[in-house]
């Protein structure tokens, strides 16, 4: 049971991301009625499952939740921000809720009242109507309903025998079953044995059920979703009105069933046909019907749940395989035999497109995070009083699940100090100037084997003088201590350390920055800040590609082998050595126009004699371009990133290792950080000469 | 490893310079031969570069240059000692590079001389105890100690001490 709850809880907390997703598409767009029928979707699904879970208060919220939209779907009723907000806050309880299993906390159990009565509140409030109109729904009656809309299936149900081991009460399917419209439901037996032989944990029953509903024939799949391995199910469409309104229907189907004839599929098409209904309608609605539920199939394929254990031995294997392989390659060049060229060639072919596949399959888009954080834009922007728009740029970069995962916080927490520090009021942005609506951007990008994520806001910047001030009063420095500006931002990473002058409800509850830099550096990153006064702030966070495969280009310098990543190079020119020897101002002449470049040899303090024709590789690096001097381009490499290990945490160029087919170490490099360290020295060196 | 326990531990012995060393061989994973190492740039002296361990990237440690002593080109008895430490609270594989591996000891732990109670100066606890055979001393090694610091150890001068404080 342990098992299939957990099941559920992981399909729940994909609905609750849905929900999530579009209540906050719906807050921008009230009317899309697109938005209004994926919650409806999965509230519903919601509901089923905690049901059949036992998850009740799951259950019994989320069935008032859906009443409301319901309402909304028909059009009784408008989407307005009191339902929004009521969605949302359901949202969180939901998750609470699924958290807390069965033990409840107080403050939970108080919050679901408050939210049920919430919910009720609405409903009652809208013009009345609607109540009756819910009402009439919860215990719609047989024969009573006179609409002609929706559709009557037959459902046969055959648990396996060994359904209730798993702790599946099939009664509770068929109630739920019965709950989507009017019905018939017809238990079969026979199968039971004498009471000698039986198995009280075993399922002898099935069940055939003719169902009127309004729902479609997914939402009855939807009711088997948790069983469909445990039973054997058949849904078909009978035809396109109420069936079980025609008392002779009824009758002819109560006695085939009290003379123990079996009702499969065809009898029963045979019994339901009514006079009046003309052949082809049937037809071709049913033909629709069977494009419908074709249509669910192919969606329910769509993904497929991997534990991700097995997804890492997947990709060590295949990390193994493309090391394996560029052995293969070195090997077949040097025996020099065509056909083995030609295999090894295909084989680099395959692997490389495997190789993308596989990793692509740990990773995913940033995208996945940025639901949260738009709401916590809204609520908190608005509890503050504050107008603020939240962009995104770079939300298709990926990253691995789990660094996702640990991200969330820190990034919320600094977002949370964006809106609560950072923007200003709107009279305070109007009386200086800016815009009244302030923006936080949340960027994301690659470079070299680092993945950047930056959070900007134009609010008022952090004053260091103020920092310093904090810093001394809190005894992290000393008052006459020489600090750079970037030193004192950094003491905003000490313990203990907290500016905002009130505690409000927001920051300032004893999670400062010095916990978001532990949990970043957990996750082997790294966090940065910029600032201006009354211009705005930057968060960048860096964070390393632990595990990965990267295009390369492999170079060499004196013995050692590098890698330089593919996405970043342009292009590469021959030199003679004594050219570049001679460069002024390391300038090279290039394609009509001076490049700056860095002799790689005396960065990385190689003191063998050069070759007399010598390479620079073009790279791009904000979106400038920027030379690299090597002594040889030896060719292309699909190189697997390994960590150096923290022994070489001093040093930042070289972003990882990876092993040469021959068995020999290459080394990474991260061109930004050999032009960012380049540069600098260079200004350096500039400023001393002006001097 | 407990130095007052007083069964009886295994220690792999090893030459640098003209001193003798020794490491609890629960600390060591393989020996090899010296092979060619990648040096990465920008990084200390005596971090010598990285190797290829079996498909993976081990970083080597020249334990001259650590200890302070003079460097010296390598020899055909030149070894790569591969030992796992605990480091910052992980457990990391690192490559030491030694002039030559000696033997593997047993030792009674009772005839170890204790941790050396030299001048507060130089006591950082990188020598773990003695042991004296005929004239010639044996330093046992901390060495999750010794990578716990990331500087050059000014060794030499402790050596000296130590072995004064113990012929004394």
């Amino acid at each position: 049971m342990e098992q299939f709850k957990e099941k559920f809880k992981e399909e729940a907390v994909d609905l609750i991301a849905d929900l999530e997703k579009s209540s906050l598409d719906l807050s921008s767009d009230m009317e899309n009625p697109e938005h209004i029928e994926v919650i409806f979707r999965s509230m519903h699904s919601l509901k089923g499952g905690s049901a059949m879970f036992g998850f009740e208060k799951i259950d019994a919220f989320t069935h008032q939740l859906e009443t409301a939209y319901d309402l909304v779907r028909s059009g009784e009723m408008k989407v307005d921000d009191t339902l929004l907000d009521l969605t949302f806050k359901a949202i969180d309880h939901i998750k609470d809720l699924l958290d807390e299993d069965d033990n409840f906390s107080d403050a939970t159990l108080k919050n679901h009242d408050i939210l049920l009565q919430g919910i009720k509140d609405i409903l009652s409030k809208d013009s009345g109507t609607p109540k009756q109109n819910t009402a009439a729904k919860e215990d719609k009656t047989p024969n009573k309903t006179t609409n002609d809309t929706g559709a009557t299936y037959y459902i046969k149900f055959v648990p396996n025998e060994d359904i209730m081991k798993n702790g599946t009460n099939p009664l509770s399917i068929v109630d739920e079953l019965a709950s989507l419209g009017e019905h018939m439901v017809f238990a079969y037996t026979e199968k039971i044995p004498p009471l000698d032989k039986l198995d009280v944990l075993s399922c002898y029953t099935y069940w055939v059920v003719i169902l009127h509903t309004e729902e479609t024939e997914d939402s009855i799949n939807e009711v088997f979703m948790f069983v469909d391995t445990e039973c054997t199910l058949e849904v078909k469409f009978l035809g396109n009105t109420n069936l079980l309104n025609y008392s002779s229907i009824r009758d002819k189907l109560k006695s085939a069933y009290d003379n123990k004839d079996q009702l499969d599929l065809s009898t029963v098409e045979e019994l339901v046909i009514i006079p009046k209904a003309s052949e082809e309608v049937k037809e071709s609605s049913s033909l629709s019907s069977n494009e419908s539920a074709k249509k669910a199939r192919d969606q329910n394929i769509t993904s497929i749940r991997v534990p991700s254990e097995k997804l890492d031995e997947l990709i060590n294997l295949v990390s193994e395989l493309v090391t394996r392989q560029a052995s293969l390659t070195l090997k077949s060049e040097q025996i020099n035999n065509k056909e083995l060229i030609t295999i090894a060639e295909d084989i680099e072919k395959i692997t490389r497109r495997l190789r993308d596949n596989t990793f692509g399959i740990r990773l995913i888009p940033i995208d996945n995070m940025v639901t949260r954080f738009q709401r916590l834009v809204r609520e908190l922007s608005h509890d503050l009083e504050k107008d603020i728009i939240f962009q995104t740029e770079g939300t298709d970069t990926e990253l691995d699940k789990t660094i996702i995962e640990g991200l969330i916080d820190p990034l919320m927490h600094i977002i949370r100090n964006s809106i609560d520090h950072g923007i200003e009021s709107p009279e305070e942005r109007r009386s200086l100037g800016k815009p009244e609506k302030g923006k936080i951007l949340l960027k994301a990008y690659y470079s070299g084997a680092n993945v950047y994520l930056e959070v900007t806001d134009d609010g008022k910047g952090i004053d260091t003088k103020k920092i310093f001030r904090k810093a001394v009063e809190n005894g992290l420095v000393t008052a006459d201590a020489d600090l750079s500006e970037k030193e004192i931002l950094d003491l905003t990473f000490q313990p203990g350390f907290s500016t905002a002058q009130n505690v409000t409800k927001v920051s300032g509850r004893g999670v400062g920055m010095d916990v978001v830099k532990r949990k970043i550096a957990d996750l082997r990153g790294d966090i940065n800040i910029e600032t201006k006064l009354n211009v705005g702030t930057t968060m960048s966070i860096k964070l390393p590609l632990t595990l990965s495969i990267i295009d390369g280009l492999l170079v060499k310098i004196d013995e050692t082998f590098f890698v330089i990543p593919l996405a970043t190079v342009d292009k590469c020119f021959e030199f003679k050595h004594t050219q570049l020897s001679n460069a002024v101002n390391n300038l090279i002449y290039i394609n009509d126009g001076h490049i700056p470049f860095a002799y790689l040899r005396k960065e990385f303090e190689v003191r063998s004699t050069p070759p007399e024709i010598e390479q620079v590789i073009v790279v791009e690096y904000n979106e400038s371009l920027f030379g690299l001097a090597v002594d040889e381009v030896v060719g292309e490499y699909q190189a697997v990133l390994t960590s150096l290990g923290n022994m070489f945490d001093m040093q930042d160029v070289i972003s990882g290792a990876t092993i040469l087919g021959d068995g020999t170490v290459a080394l990474v490099i991260d061109p930004n950080k050999v032009i960012s360290e380049f540069k600098y020295q260079l200004d350096d060196s500039k400023a001393e000469i002006s001097i | 490893m407990d130095i007052e326990n007083k069964a009886i531990q295994t220690f792999l012995s090893f030459k640098m310079d003209k001193e003798v060393f020794a490491i609890n061989v629960s600390k060591v994973i393989n020996i090899l031969e010296m092979k060619q190492i990648t040096k990465v740039p920008k990084t200390p002296k005596f971090l010598k570069g990285v190797i290829n361990l079996r498909g993976t990237v081990l970083p080597v440690v020249d334990l001259r240059i650590k200890f302070g002593l003079p460097e010296k080109e390598t020899t055909v008895d030149t070894s790569i000692i591969v030992l796992s430490i605990e480091k910052d609270g992980e457990t990391t594989l690192l490559g030491t590079l030694v002039d030559a591996v000696s033997e593997v000891l047993e030792l009674k732990m009772d005839e170890i001389a204790p941790s050396p109670t030299i001048g507060t100066k130089y006591d950082s606890g990188f020598i773990q105890g003695m042991w004296k055979v005929d004239e010639e001393f044996i330093m046992i090694l901390d060495i999750d100690k010794v990578f716990s610091v990331d500087d050059i150890i000014d060794f030499k001068e402790q050596i000296d001490d130590v072995k004064v404080e113990n012929t004394q």
